[in-house]
């Protein structure tokens, strides 16, 4: 889907120094990992299992998320029109941004399909505030990812907190961004061009239903493997931080009200993990950091990270690309920290 | 058009990615046939595993149906037919440009599932401390429970509900669990422990009843021990607690089901 974005915007991402560059990383912290245990005088061999049982795990909980993702990720791809949808929304700003909230529900996309998705209906002439809602809350309003939360957090404050947050901070910015600024201001001339184009779409249809089907299985196998990438490497680091770092000096960071949402957002975006499988990375840090930090860092984590950023650049004028970095990350930092104090952390 | 001056060569991008998700799904499919998958997720949520194998195949079978029926797949195969610009913008956003390092990292769990022996959690996973409270909240009917009958964590779930840690004093118990110890604890004490598992091993969680037995001295920690025995509370690591007096150690290997599931 990355393909719909502009080549500059494409080339950034795809540029083989960023995987090199985590995997770099991956590396130095298995080095990390053999030299704590050697100075340790724990036995390399014993370390190097847990490590292994605690990554391959999250790994396993995670991937069949990762796949129906990837799966319905390419069948919308193949089979739905995003424009249709747009028929049924409300006319004035707020119905419309409330219903760009809730978009995500009909059109499960994660939030590595959402920016090509959002792309396309700007280009079908939506209201910027509804296209940004929709941008920003459509990675959890799925139910793929409501499923991975409950498996992981059953029915309780991580869930609701997950839900109202993401739909209150996107239909925030939405309308922020959409009122204070016009279209031309806020979008970059590529998306905001009206896509007549339609002779595509014809020709799109003409192939046979079972091989647009065929198309979307490979479109969803090359999902899995791009998107993999991010929850492996993501697996990865969450097991070397429980297996490496001791607990209690993590206590002092995962306890402060404020300091550990602000920890915990930050490797959100870092991390860039699909939003149908961060619950399972966040569960690796229930037991030491406070609530409000996991959940905002399962409600920021899906509308920003390091790899959406990349892709909103393609979309977005700059500045804008910063306040949808910036907005959301105050108003998910504020969300996590009143949660904090209201449970008294 | 590039795909096509190669168009004889053979696409081993492909091959290797029907090989991976191959991988997957057979790693999958093994874990679940040799029970291994009890040591990394919660039984419940076994099915995703079910799933998870079965998608892996499917994909597998496509990318390989795809690999031989065009052996160096041309990206944009669809639209051979027509070859005006638009297409090179529209065609390639169905596909992902997966090279080897993608690929290299999406070999990773299957390097380290091939390469480490599988091992459920143990005493070397404990990272910092054995936890006396309960996990999770109980049903109602885990308190009706025959004392001989109740593991660790239900023996716990007892004690944070008694109103003195006396209330069980003389109460017998049958219980399997690994040793944990620290230096602090007296002389012949240690924590029985199992680690709990509400989803998946992230958040594996280590809880454990303490112990009191010179004669286990002997014993390494990590070591699967079933006591039988009777409660007496008394001082350990600086608290009043319901402690475990053994009358019978044994020596039993990991059981099968190592984790408590709350």
């Amino acid at each position: 889907m990355r393909g719909d974005l502009p080549l500059e915007a494409r080339g950034l991402f795809s540029k083989p120094f960023k995987t090199l560059g985590i995997a770099l990383a991956l590396v130095c912290g298995l080095a990390a990992l053999v030299y704590q245990a050697l100075g340790a005088g724990l036995d390399y061999a014993l370390v190097l299992s847990v490590f292994a049982t605690r990554f391959l795990g999250i790994f396993i909980e995670a991937v069949p998320f990762l796949l129906l993702g990837s799966l319905t990720s390419g069948l919308i791809e193949v089979f739905v029109k995003s424009e249709d949808i747009l028929r049924f929304l409300p006319r004035n700003r707020l119905g419309a941004t409330l219903g760009g909230a809730f978009l995500g529900l009909v059109f499960p996309v994660c939030e590595c399909g959402v920016v090509p998705v959002a792309r396309r209906l700007f280009s079908k002439g939506t209201p910027v505030s509804m296209g940004i809602a929709f941008l920003l809350a459509a990675p959890f309003m799925n139910p793929i990812v409501f499923a991975s939360t409950f498996i992981a957090f059953g029915f309780g404050p991580v869930l609701i907190g997950r839900f109202i947050i993401t739909v209150i901070v996107a239909v925030t910015v939405g309308l922020v961004i959409g009122s204070l600024a016009q279209p031309q201001a806020v979008l970059k001339p590529l998306a905001l061009r009206r896509d007549d184009e339609t002779h595509h779409h014809h020709h799109e249809s003409t192939p046979s239903a079972r091989a647009r089907l065929f198309n979307s299985l490979q479109i969803a196998s090359d999902e899995f493997f791009e998107m993999g990438r991010f929850l492996i490497l993501g697996s990865a680091l969450a097991a070397l931080m429980q297996t490496l770092v001791a607990q209690d000096s993590l206590l002092a960071l995962g306890t402060g009200s404020v300091l550990s949402v602000l920890f915990m957002q930050a490797l959100a975006y870092i991390l860039s993990v699909c939003s149908t499988v961060d619950s399972f990375l966040a569960l690796a840090f229930v037991n030491t950091f406070t609530t409000g930090a996991i959940i905002s860092f399962l409600s920021f984590g899906p509308m920003v990270d390091i790899k959406s950023t990349l892709m909103f650049t393609g979309v977005f004028r700059r500045r804008i690309v910063l306040y949808l970095v910036l907005l959301p990350f105050v108003m998910n930092l504020l969300a996590g920290s009143l949660i904090n104090l209201a449970l008294g952390h | 058009m590039k795909a096509k001056a190669e168009g004889a060569s053979v696409d081993w991008i492909a091959w290797a990615k029907s090989l991976i998700l191959f991988g997957m799904g057979i790693y999958l499919a093994l874990l679940i046939l040799t029970g291994k998958l009890d040591n990394y997720i919660n039984q419940r949520f076994a099915w995703l595993a079910y799933v998870g194998a079965a998608i892996f195949v499917l994909l597998a079978l496509v990318n390989l149906y795809g690999s031989l029926r065009s052996p160096a797949r041309d990206h944009d195969h669809h639209h051979d037919h027509d070859h005006d610009h638009h297409h090179d913008h529209h065609n390639d956003h169905h596909h992902y440009h997966i090279g080897w390092d993608i690929l290299l990292i999406a070999a990773f769990p299957l390097l380290l599932a091939l390469l480490i022996p599988s091992r459920a959690l143990g005493v070397e996973a404990v990272n910092g401390g054995v936890s006396l409270s309960p996990v999770g909240v109980a049903v109602e009917g885990a308190f009706r429970r025959d004392p001989l009958d109740r593991n660790i964590l239900d023996w716990l779930r007892e004690f944070d509900r008694a109103a003195t840690p006396a209330a069980f004093n003389g109460v017998p118990v049958d219980v399997i669990g690994f040793v944990y110890r620290e230096p602090r604890f007296p002389a012949g004490g240690f924590m029985l422990s199992r680690f709990t598992l509400s989803c998946c091993v992230a958040d594996a969680f280590p809880i454990g009843m303490p112990v009191i037995a010179e004669e286990a001295d002997a014993i390494e920690a990590g070591a699967w021990l079933r006591l039988r025995g009777k409660i007496e509370a008394s001082e350990f690591d600086g608290a009043f607690l319901p402690v475990v007096y053994p009358s019978a150690i044994d020596l039993v290997g990991e059981p099968e089901q190592p984790y408590l599931y709350p």
